[in-house]
């Protein structure tokens, strides 16, 4: 492991961001191409990141030498809660995003330390705005979260936080862990006085508290509004399936199905997949390639199916767990290896998208050995 | 109960008619390998009990006027303990084995005379023993009439501490005898073995722990593995090679992480993950998991075995060897017991 040079890392951002920008544009005019970049990235992780380079070692590849990002070693997401994650040392951390709190303490949630949020913000930001705000930015942000000062390392916070301000400011609807229906009426009763498109940024489980306590309440919304929804449930509601609460949504905001959109992200990851029913409904995307269910990858993002236990890669269309290659990870893995199962399907726009099939099932429980999602619960 | 451990000798008896079908059971439905139900009829079912322990089980149970227990899909010989604890508790009892995996509970409620049914129905003043995940044990409770008197067994794990000054070949050897018996699926098996010391020590326990396991796995051969098991086998594997040594033999993995930050939980299948540890680092390495453990094996006496056993006063201890032979003198799980 060497030392750490914040030019080099700031050279490598600057290459991403340049192939970020380029690539929302055309993909296919970046100024250079997607693999060498992986592999700089990769080299540059393995250099000052001793799982990463271990991970090579194991797997038997020379970086030096590598030239697709196929090659790349992905780390697992369980790595991220072992040991640190980062090319750079803790003191230049600008933010530390964590992964859910659970039963087990601070110390065994998974970490992604940031040295800037630059990167992220970018490709956030691009890639909100060709799925989730395509035609407009005349959007009040109606946020079902708790505010970024509350949950400083949710990474899930800081991206709602920045879209929030984004879009003009926004208003927060969930405090100390309890959600304010009435405000989000009052937020959604503003939207129609003003005859402003709202979009509604929420948790799963923030939708059912809502849905839940909204008897009375009159969420509806102005035309042009929308709804993102992102996470699972985690123990903090009742468990509701995709379709019945994208239902019960719909009606409750007054929203047309297909405005409302799941996220896929993870705080490994630094950049989001999204649902495109939106954008096709908008003639932003192709139509028939849009359908709830099936999660769009931005073109710094590759995803591979690959087999459960051989984590060789799966030829498209094949069911596996999901490999993401996210050159926004810059400073920490840009090789993910995922739990989630999912289908890579081809698509007309030269993105990857993938139809999310739910987390691999654990093995069954067989005798009274515990598992490992009993010990992972709720805080 | 005593009809009970009696019953468990003839199951242990190879040549014995009971015995023999015990046998032919287990292999269709534990998934255990052949030797793998030998070992467990012949090492790990409770063939006698002492006065004393016979005391602490009538002890550990309310009685009742009927004692009703539902049975999850448990290791094979856990019915013996469930319903000697039921047949503790009253002498009406009705057993719902596992549908997936009844284990010997079938062949025992046949020879006690012990009533099986599909539907378990308590009325209130009845013992409802349920064995199961905390989720199904909290589904049953939730849903039972007032006044049944809901217990539940649920699940968990065991941890093994490497004392400091101990010879490791010999405290790998111990710990393997814990690993293979169930292929490592009973709450006491243990998971994750922490030995005392540095990096190089816990280096060396996973090297001889890894020698131990490839021998006794020789003569017992790990059962049937599904693919779920496999794939959570493989991400285990691919974490410990980003963050330590992974020891993978032909029918088990010893995962080392020399530094830890927090400890991970390998899948049940003589996966053991090996950490380094002293005394200080207990709070911040077990605290976490210390509500699951069930019992804390140890190889000795230690700063670090004392600090464990703080923080899980009510996990059972056990010699390393000795994990899964707990005395029948009550549930094996004790966590709540005391409340």
């Amino acid at each position: 492991v060497n030392s750490f040079s914040s030019l080099d890392s700031d050279a490598l951002h600057a290459r991403v961001q340049a192939f970020l920008r380029a690539a929302i544009v055309d993909p296919a005019r970046t100024p250079e191409g997607f693999d060498a970049i992986a592999v700089a990235l990769a080299r540059h992780q393995a250099a000052h990141i001793p799982a990463v380079a271990r991970l090579a070692r194991a797997r038997g590849i020379d970086l030096a030498t590598a030239t697709r990002a196929a090659e790349v070693p992905a780390v697992p997401c369980d790595v991220f809660r072992l040991t640190r994650v980062a090319a750079h040392p803790a003191g230049d951390d600008v933010a530390v995003f964590r992964t859910s709190g659970t039963s087990q303490g601070r110390e065994a949630r998974g970490e992604h330390a940031l040295r800037t949020t630059a990167t992220y913000e970018l490709g956030a930001r691009l890639w909100a705005e060709r799925l989730l705000w395509p035609d407009t930015t005349r959007l009040r942000a109606i946020v079902l979260a708790s505010p970024l000062a509350e949950q400083p390392d949710s990474s899930l916070g800081f991206m709602l936080d920045r879209f929030a301000t984004l879009l003009g400011g926004g208003s927060f609807h969930l405090r100390s862990g309890a959600l304010d229906a009435a405000g989000v009426a009052a937020a959604a009763a503003a939207a129609r006085d003003a005859d402003e498109p709202a979009l509604v940024l929420a948790t799963s489980f923030a939708l059912v508290h809502l849905l839940d306590a909204q008897s009375g309440l009159d969420l509806r919304l102005p035309r042009g509004s929308r709804v993102m929804q992102t996470g699972g449930f985690k123990g903090r509601s009742r468990e509701v399936a995709p379709d019945e609460l994208r239902a019960a949504v719909s009606s409750a905001f007054a929203v047309p199905g297909a405005q409302v959109i799941g996220e896929y992200g993870m705080t490994e990851l630094s950049s989001q997949l999204y649902e495109t029913t939106l954008a096709a409904a908008l003639g932003k995307w192709p139509a028939n390639e849009a359908r709830h269910g099936v999660y769009a990858a931005p073109p710094w993002v590759r995803v591979t199916a690959v087999d459960p236990i051989t984590l060789a890669a799966l030829p498209d269309g094949e069911i596996g767990i999901a490999r993401l290659v996210d050159l926004a990870n810059v400073d920490s893995a840009v090789a993910i290896q995922t739990a989630d199962r999912v289908r890579v399907l081809p698509g007309s726009t030269g993105n990857h998208s993938i139809e999310l099939l739910g987390r691999a099932p654990g093995a069954p429980p067989r005798g009274c050995s515990i598992a490992v999602d009993d010990m992972l619960g709720p805080p | 109960v005593e009809r009970a451990v009696a019953l468990a000798a003839r199951l242990a008896d190879r040549d014995d008619p009971l015995g023999k079908e015990a046998r032919r059971d287990l292999a269709l439905t534990s998934g255990l390998s052949r030797e793998g139900v030998e070992l467990a009829l012949t090492e790990h079912l409770e063939v006698a009990i002492s006065g004393d322990d016979l005391a602490s089980l009538l002890a550990a149970v309310d009685t009742a006027p009927r004692c009703q227990v539902i049975l999850a899909a448990n290791v094979g010989t856990a019915a013996l303990r469930a319903i000697a604890l039921a047949l503790a508790a009253s002498s009406e009892v009705t057993i719902r084995p596992s549908r997936r995996d009844p284990g010997l509970a079938p062949i025992l409620a046949r020879e006690l005379g012990i009533a099986v049914a599909e539907v378990i129905t308590a009325a209130p003043g009845d013992a409802l023993h349920v064995y199961g995940t905390d989720a199904t044990i909290a589904e049953v409770r939730a849903a039972a009439a007032p006044g049944v008197i809901v217990t539940g067994h649920g699940t968990g794990l065991g941890i093994a501490i490497v004392s400091a000054g101990v010879d490791l070949r010999e405290a790998a050897r111990a710990l393997a005898a814990d690993v293979i018996p169930f292929d490592q699926r009973g709450c006491l098996s243990p998971r994750v073995a922490v030995v005392e010391g540095d990096a190089d020590r816990a280096a060396a326990f996973a090297a001889a722990l890894d020698a131990a396991l490839r021998d006794l796995g020789a003569r017992v051969p790990r059962g049937d593995v599904d693919e779920a098991t496999r794939a959570a086998i493989a991400l285990y594997g691919a974490a410990i090679d980003a963050v330590g040594e992974r020891f993978a033999g032909p029918q088990h993995v010893v995962g080392l992480d020399p530094a830890p930050r927090a400890l991970q939980l390998p899948p049940a299948a003589r996966v053991v993950h090996v950490v380094p540890a002293r005394a200080i680092d207990s709070a911040r390495l077990l605290g976490p998991w210390a509500g699951f453990v069930t019992t804390v094996g140890s190889s000795g006496p230690g700063a670090l075995l004392d600090a464990a056993l703080a923080l899980a006063p009510e996990a059972r201890p056990a010699a390393l060897g000795k994990m899964q032979r707990p005395p029948l003198d009550g549930p094996v799980d004790r966590r709540g017991l005391g409340k």
